[in-house]
């Protein structure tokens, strides 16, 4: 237990900041504890924490991946289109995860074959993607989906929870695995800490590149779907600016953004950091203009939080020389 | 040091006093003294509008892959069949951008057609700023210019477009009706920013404040015009205060958006977008959402054209034209909008 806490220090002082803000907005609405309340801060996390722990992969190596929340349109509009038509659930769910792969696997063939710097590329299929679903729909949104696709994620189970929150820590579950129980999830942070030192080693840094956007897309359509059910229709505008919360999810959860080091763990915190944020402030309500300033200081002191940790001897040696 | 702290300080102090005055003295459609609707202008100046030979209009739009603009764009052409009907020889040439947020590429647009040498030109533009300068030009070459609705180009000799304010005064009027003037409600606001957001904000505010109403403002938030932002919102909003009666939003996408977080919850909130999409009419025939304040961009722009044919023709039209809007709930959501408006075509005729 002591080595779980002392691996995870940084997980944890992000989750005892989360705690603490939890209890100042109880303080000041008590009905935020309530269990209904609480429901809704992890389902309104879900649709970040997937989208995040998918661009997790992405930084993890060194990269970014800006067109996931086009990627999330597309794939809740084909999805919609699939189950609209007639498709089986089920089938068509598979064909979403096949289109999310599909558009990461090209975002990683222009990264390694083009070798593109990943915030071009993706900028890029940023705006292809989401002109893809401008076209496919006219603009027109996909409607009427059918409930028997929608109650597979968003049916309930006991208690009041929903499937899709499941869906979320199933995710994060095999996220963490990957990461530090494979020889994959190894590459990944070599190629990320030190491509030159991971590539004379005899990782295959193309191929892990590939693996980290094919995920990224993956988890990317994942959230599209969740979102297809949770609303019954889809449009092409969804997701934008999606990117952002994603990344910074990642962020508060200690990914670093050069590359190298990043835990499914911390940014399933950072993801539930934000969304206690958000919700705490709709219930103790707080003005809107408020909540982008609010929002932002969050991210630049949970930063800020990661480089005290990381350098704070360094940091403190500097200090004296000078 | 501390001086130069403090004169930045004074700085930021005049860019933000500076930028609260340009703020002030910002056109308001929804506000102007004289405002008539295209009913009035018939009385005031004639059924019959003369139209002379030769005449070619350019529309300036933004993105036709959303609806709403390309039912604008199906008026002009209406109109422009309902003109040639007449034996006049006139067009309209129209012009968008592929999405809501080229303002260059749409500054570019109302140049071409400036140098084209068109009659006038009728624009609707991304934002407030983006088209001023060529909207100089055309002014510049003894071409008016008419703000078709959006953004507002305050240098602009006419604007023809929905008012904005009164989309809130109908919502909160309908939804006192239904609750019998009394219980809590709450406000999706779209983008702050946005002028349409801020004046369906005012107007639904307003019009409890002035009418001492029962109704109650307990929440108001933005959602960026987003459909899963404003269903998040709702979700907070309806577990948190179980005495909710009514969501006002500030658009039809945000409105569809909070009555997927009703059904959730199975509550019991009336629900009440803006803007009359289709998809908002399929929801409130399948007895979904509860309303929604249609602006009839197929209707708007067929009064935009007749207003800038009326100028044409000498008229001395006021700054602001109001384009005809209602409230759509069950009982009317069949009904033709014609008949919803009272909307009785243009007369035309040949100018000697």
């Amino acid at each position: 237990m002591g080595r779980f806490f002392s691996k995870n220090k940084r997980e944890l002082v992000v989750f005892l900041a989360t705690l603490g803000m939890a209890a100042v907005f109880t303080i000041m609405n008590p009905a935020f504890v309530k269990w209904n309340n609480i429901l809704t801060v992890f389902q309104q996390m879900v649709l970040n924490g997937v989208l995040a722990v998918g661009i997790m992969f992405a930084i993890i190596t060194g990269g970014i991946d800006l067109s996931i929340g086009c990627t999330y349109a597309i794939t809740g509009i084909c999805v919609a289109w699939c189950t609209v038509h007639g498709v089986n659930p089920l089938i068509a769910i598979l064909i979403g995860l096949v289109i999310g792969a599909v558009l990461g696997a090209f975002n990683g063939f222009l990264v390694t074959g083009l070798k593109l710097q990943p915030f071009i590329a993706t900028l890029g299929t940023m705006s292809l993607y989401r002109g893809i679903a401008y076209v496919v729909t006219g603009g027109i949104p996909v409607t009427s989906v059918p409930d028997s696709y929608r109650n597979i994620f968003n049916g309930k189970m006991f208690a009041g929870i929903r499937f899709y929150v499941l869906v979320m820590i199933i995710i994060f579950i095999i996220a963490y695995i990957i990461l530090s129980k494979t020889r994959t999830g190894a590459y990944l942070y070599a190629v990320g800490g030190n491509e030159e030192a991971a590539k004379l080693s005899g990782v295959n840094v193309v191929k892990t590149k590939y693996i980290a956007y094919i995920v990224c897309g993956a988890c990317a359509a994942i959230a599209g779907m969740i979102m297809l059910a949770s609303l019954g229709s889809a449009e092409a505008t969804a997701g934008t600016g999606y990117e952002t919360n994603a990344i910074a999810a990642a962020a508060i959860g200690g990914t670093r953004m050069a590359g190298g080091r990043g835990s499914a763990l911390g940014t399933f915190i950072g993801a539930l950091m934000l969304a206690v944020l958000k919700v705490g402030m709709v219930v103790i309500n707080v003005d809107s203009f408020w909540q982008y300033i609010v929002t932002g200081l969050i991210i630049i002191i949970a930063s800020y939080f990661e480089f005290m940790q990381e350098d704070f001897k360094a940091f403190m040696a500097r200090r004296k020389n000078k | 040091m501390k001086a130069k702290q403090f004169a930045a300080v004074l700085c930021a102090a005049a860019v933000v006093c500076s930028g609260m005055a340009v703020y002030a003295e910002e056109f308001n459609p929804d506000q102007v003294e004289g405002a008539m609707t295209i009913e009035d202008v018939r009385a005031e100046f004639g059924e019959e509008v003369p139209v002379a030979d030769g005449i070619t209009f350019g529309g300036v739009m933004k993105s036709l892959s959303n609806e709403f603009w390309r039912t604008l764009e199906e008026g002009y052409h209406a109109a422009e069949d309902k003109v040639k009907e007449a034996g006049v020889d006139y067009s309209i040439v129209i012009d968008a951008t592929t999405d809501e947020a080229d303002e260059i590429g749409q500054q570019t647009m109302t140049s071409n057609m400036v140098n084209q040498g068109v009659t006038a030109i009728l624009a609707s533009p991304i934002s407030d700023s983006n088209l001023t300068s060529a909207v100089e030009d055309a002014q510049d070459q003894g071409i008016p210019v008419f703000n078709v609705n959006d953004g507002l180009i305050a240098s602009a000799e006419y604007y023809v477009g929905p008012n904005a304010y009164q989309n809130g005064l109908l919502a909160a009027e309908w939804i006192s009706k239904q609750l019998g003037d009394e219980g809590q409600v709450a406000i999706v606001i779209g983008m702050p920013k946005a002028f349409a957001a801020r004046e369906r904000t005012a107007g639904f505010k307003d019009w409890i404040a002035e009418n001492n109403s029962g109704l109650e403002v307990i929440a108001e938030q933005n959602a960026d015009w987003d459909r899963q932002t404003a269903k998040n919102l709702a979700a907070t909003w309806i577990q948190q205060n179980p005495d909710l009666k009514a969501i006002f939003c500030n658009n039809d996408t945000m409105a569809l958006g909070v009555v997927e977080a009703v059904e959730e919850a199975e509550a019991d909130i009336l629900v009440v977008g803006v803007d009359g999409i289709g998809e908002a009419y399929d929801s409130i025939r399948a007895g979904k959402l509860d309303a929604t304040v249609d602006s009839f961009p197929y209707y708007m722009s067929q009064v935009a054209t007749e207003c800038a044919l009326r100028v044409m023709a000498g008229q001395e039209l006021p700054r602001v034209v109001a384009t005809p809007q209602a409230l759509i709930d069950s009982e009317n959501v069949d009904t033709e909008a014609a008949e919803i408006i009272g909307w009785t075509d243009a007369t035309y005729v040949k100018a000697e």
